[in-house]
C-alpha cells in the first residue's frame, strides 16, 4: 500500500494495525525522496539513523504518540551530529553538537526525523530562491516556487513524500509556504515553542511551527512541539492544552473579523472570489462576520523591514569565522578573516539586510528608525488587542496571489517583501495564526488566514479543522487525485 | 544613502562590497530605506516602544552548571583550533 500523501492519524493506524512495519514505512518514505530530487526540497538525509530507529521501533513496542512517523526538520533547526546549514554557504559544514529544544522534543515523542529540508538563506527569502543549494521546485507545476523560507518543508508535505515537516515563521515563512503549495501551516504565539536551537534571524519575530496536510496533523504535532524551556528566555511558562480536543467542537455564533484595512481590490479577481466563497462557507456553518479595523496595519510591512534587519544584523554577527561555519583561506589578519569569511559565506540577501540592519542601528539613526519601528509596533499591537474585545479569529488572505515563477519578481527586493503583506502583522503582535487550503486559481492552491488571540492556538485550529470536514481543497494532490 | 554611507556600514557589518555591485546595493538600500520612510506618516508622541510581544521579563535561571564538559567537541568542530583554544591570525607581534 503507498505511502504517499498519509497523514500522521493515517500513518499510526496503518503501524498499530501492523499494515506496514517502521522500517518498511521509513524505506517507503526514502524510495519517495529518491523519487523526487527534482523537487530539491531536502539539503542533507538522514537515512541510516532513520532506518536504525525503525528497526528500533519494530523490535521494542512504543507508545509514544508520533511513534515511527517520518517527519522532514527545517535545515534552520540544530539537529545533533547531523548537518545543519541553514540554507547558507556559511554553515556548509557545521555539524551541531547538539538538538534543538523542539526537535529533541519531537524525536522523543517518537518521530523519525527523516532529512533537513531546504529554505531561503537564514530563512530571509519569500519563494526559496535565496538558498545556497538551489530554488525549491513546487509541486503544483514546473518552475513554479514553493514559497519561503520554509520552501524545502512545504514541497515534501506537499508532494506527499512526508505527512508532516516543521517550519519557522518570522514574518510569514510557514503561512506563505503552505499557502502557494496547498497545505495546512500553523504559525503559534510567539514564545509557545521553545527557539532553543533554532538559528535565529530575528529573536522578537521568530516562533517554530508545524506544517501538515490537515489542521488536526498540525494539533497533533503541536502537542509534542510546545515545551516551557529554561535555556530560552521567551519561553512561555503557560498551560499546554491539548490542542486535539476541542478541535470537534462546532464554531456556530463565533465571530470573524474581517480587516477593513487590508484592500482586497488590488487583488486578482479569482482570489478574491475564492475568499469571498470561504467566507459564505463559514456562514453556512453559523460563524457570524464583523468589519474590523485596524487602523495601523498599513505600517506592518515598513515596521517588519526595520525591526527584522535590526535583529538579523545583531544575530548575524556571530558568523566570524572562529568558533564554527565557515572560514577564509589564508587570512591576513584578524580583520580580513571577518570582512572575507562573512563576504563569502553570505549570499546578496542576508548582506542586504544585515546592511539594512547596521544603517537603522546606527548612532544618529536609531530613534529615526529602530525606536520609531517599535513604537509603530506597538500601535499594531494595541489595534490587535481592541479587535479580539469584538471577535474570535480575524481572516484574511495568506497571500496576494497563487504561486509565481522562480525569476518572476525581477531585481527588486520590495516587491519580495511584498509577498507577506497579509502575514507579517501576526508576528510583529506575537500572535498566533494558520493558513489553510480554500481554493484554486489555474490549478494552482491558494490559502485562507486565520489570525487568533494570544495563546489561542486550539480556537484557531478549530476553525481550521470545522472547515477542512467540510470542504475538500486539502484533499486535492498535485498529482491529480483527491487522497 | 550614497555610496559613501554604504561603504561605512558595510565596513561596520564587516562585508566587503563587490566591485562593481555597489551602485546596484545603493539603489537598493536607498529603494527600501525610503519605503520604510512610511513609518513618518504613524503619529507615536508618548508611545513606549515595544521590543517584544511578551512584554514579560527575561526569565533567569540558577547560575549553576547544567552541561557536561565537552570542550574537545566544541574544539574539534571548530574552523581551526589546537587542543586548547581557537585560533585566530595573530594579533600582538
Amino acid at each position: 500500500m503507498s505511502i504517499q500523501y498519509k497523514s500522521i492519524k493515517n500513518l499510526t493506524s496503518m503501524l498499530q494495525n501492523k499494515e506496514i512495519s517502521h522500517k518498511e514505512l521509513i524505506n517507503e518514505t526514502f524510495t519517495l525522496i529518491e523519487s523526487k530530487m527534482d523537487l530539491n526540497a531536502f539539503i542533507t538525509l538522514n537515512k541510516d539513523a532513520a532506518i536504525e530507529k525503525a528497526t528500533l521501533l519494530d523490535s521494542k513496542k512504543n507508545d509514544s504518540s508520533l511513534a515511527g512517523i517520518p517527519i522532514a526538520q527545517k535545515d534552520l533547526f540544530c539537529t545533533k551530529d547531523l548537518r545543519t546549514t541553514c540554507g547558507s554557504n556559511m554553515l556548509s559544514s557545521f555539524i551541531p553538537p547538539y538538538s534543538a529544544t523542539v526537535i529533541s522534543n519531537l524525536e522523543n515523542a517518537g518521530c523519525i526525523s527523516v532529512g533537513k529540508t531546504n529554505m531561503d538563506e537564514f530563512a530571509m527569502g519569500s519563494s526559496n530562491e535565496t538558498s545556497f543549494y538551489g530554488n525549491v521546485e513546487n509541486p503544483w507545476g514546473k518552475n513554479l516556487v514553493p514559497g519561503g523560507s520554509s520552501g524545502g518543508s512545504a514541497s515534501a508535505v506537499s508532494s506527499g513524500i512526508v505527512p508532516a515537516a516543521t517550519g519557522t515563521d518570522t514574518g510569514g515563512s510557514i503561512r506563505q509556504p503552505a499557502s502557494l503549495c496547498g497545505i495546512t501551516g500553523l504559525k503559534p504565539t510567539y514564545g509557545r515553542i521553545s527557539r532553543w536551537g533554532m538559528i535565529a534571524f530575528a529573536s522578537s519575530l521568530d516562533q517554530a511551527g508545524p506544517m501538515a496536510r490537515t489542521a488536526e496533523d498540525c494539533a497533533i504535532l503541536l502537542n509534542e512541539m510546545c515545551s516551557h524551556d529554561i535555556k530560552d528566555t521567551t519561553s512561555l511558562n503557560e498551560h499546554i492544552p491539548d490542542f486535539t480536543k476541542d478541535i470537534e467542537q462546532p464554531i456556530k455564533g463565533m465571530k470573524i473579523g474581517i480587516v477593513k484595512e487590508f484592500d482586497l481590490s488590488k487583488l486578482d479577481s479569482e482570489v478574491v472570489k475564492i475568499f469571498e466563497e470561504s467566507k459564505k462557507h463559514y456562514e453556512s456553518l453559523g460563524a457570524e462576520f464583523i468589519e474590523i479595523s485596524l487602523p495601523n496595519i498599513s505600517l506592518s510591512v515598513p515596521t517588519y523591514y526595520v525591526v527584522a534587519p535590526a535583529e538579523c544584523s545583531s544575530n548575524l554577527s556571530r558568523f566570524d569565522g572562529v568558533k564554527f561555519g565557515k572560514r577564509c583561506d589564508d587570512p591576513k589578519n584578524l580583520e580580513d578573516l571577518y570582512i572575507r569569511t562573512r563576504s563569502e559565506g553570505f549570499g546578496d540577501e542576508v548582506k542586504r539586510r544585515i546592511l539594512i540592519g547596521s544603517y537603522v542601528l546606527s548612532a544618529g539613526f536609531y530613534d529615526a528608525y529602530y525606536k520609531k519601528a517599535q513604537q509603530v509596533r506597538r500601535l499594531i499591537k494595541n489595534d490587535f488587542d481592541e479587535a479580539f474585545l469584538k471577535v474570535d479569529v480575524l481572516m484574511s488572505p495568506t497571500t496576494r496571489g497563487p504561486a509565481f515563477e522562480a525569476g518572476s519578481k525581477g531585481s527588486d527586493p520590495i516587491q519580495m517583501y511584498l509577498e507577506d503583506l497579509f502575514t507579517i502583522p501576526a508576528n510583529l503582535a506575537g500572535l498566533p495564526a494558520l493558513s489553510i487550503p480554500n481554493g484554486f486559481v489555474d490549478n494552482k492552491p491558494i490559502g485562507l488566514q486565520l489570525i487568533g488571540n494570544f495563546l489561542e492556538e486550539s480556537k484557531l485550529l478549530q476553525f481550521a479543522h470545522n472547515f477542512q470536514k467540510t470542504t475538500d481543497y486539502h484533499l486535492k494532490t498535485p498529482s491529480g487525485e483527491n487522497i | 544613502m550614497d555610496k559613501k554611507t554604504v561603504t561605512t556600514i558595510a565596513y561596520l557589518s564587516r562585508i566587503a562590497l563587490d566591485e562593481g555591485n555597489e551602485d546596484k546595493i545603493t539603489t537598493d538600500l536607498e529603494n527600501i530605506i525610503k519605503f520604510v520612510d512610511q513609518l513618518d506618516n504613524a503619529n507615536v508622541d508618548g508611545i513606549e516602544p515595544l521590543t517584544n510581544p511578551l512584554e514579560k521579563k527575561a526569565q533567569t535561571r540558577e547560575d549553576k552548571v547544567t552541561a557536561e564538559n565537552r570542550k574537545d567537541t566544541f574544539l574539534d568542530r571548530a574552523p581551526k583550533s589546537n587542543e586548547d583554544y581557537f585560533l585566530v591570525p595573530r594579533v600582538v607581534e
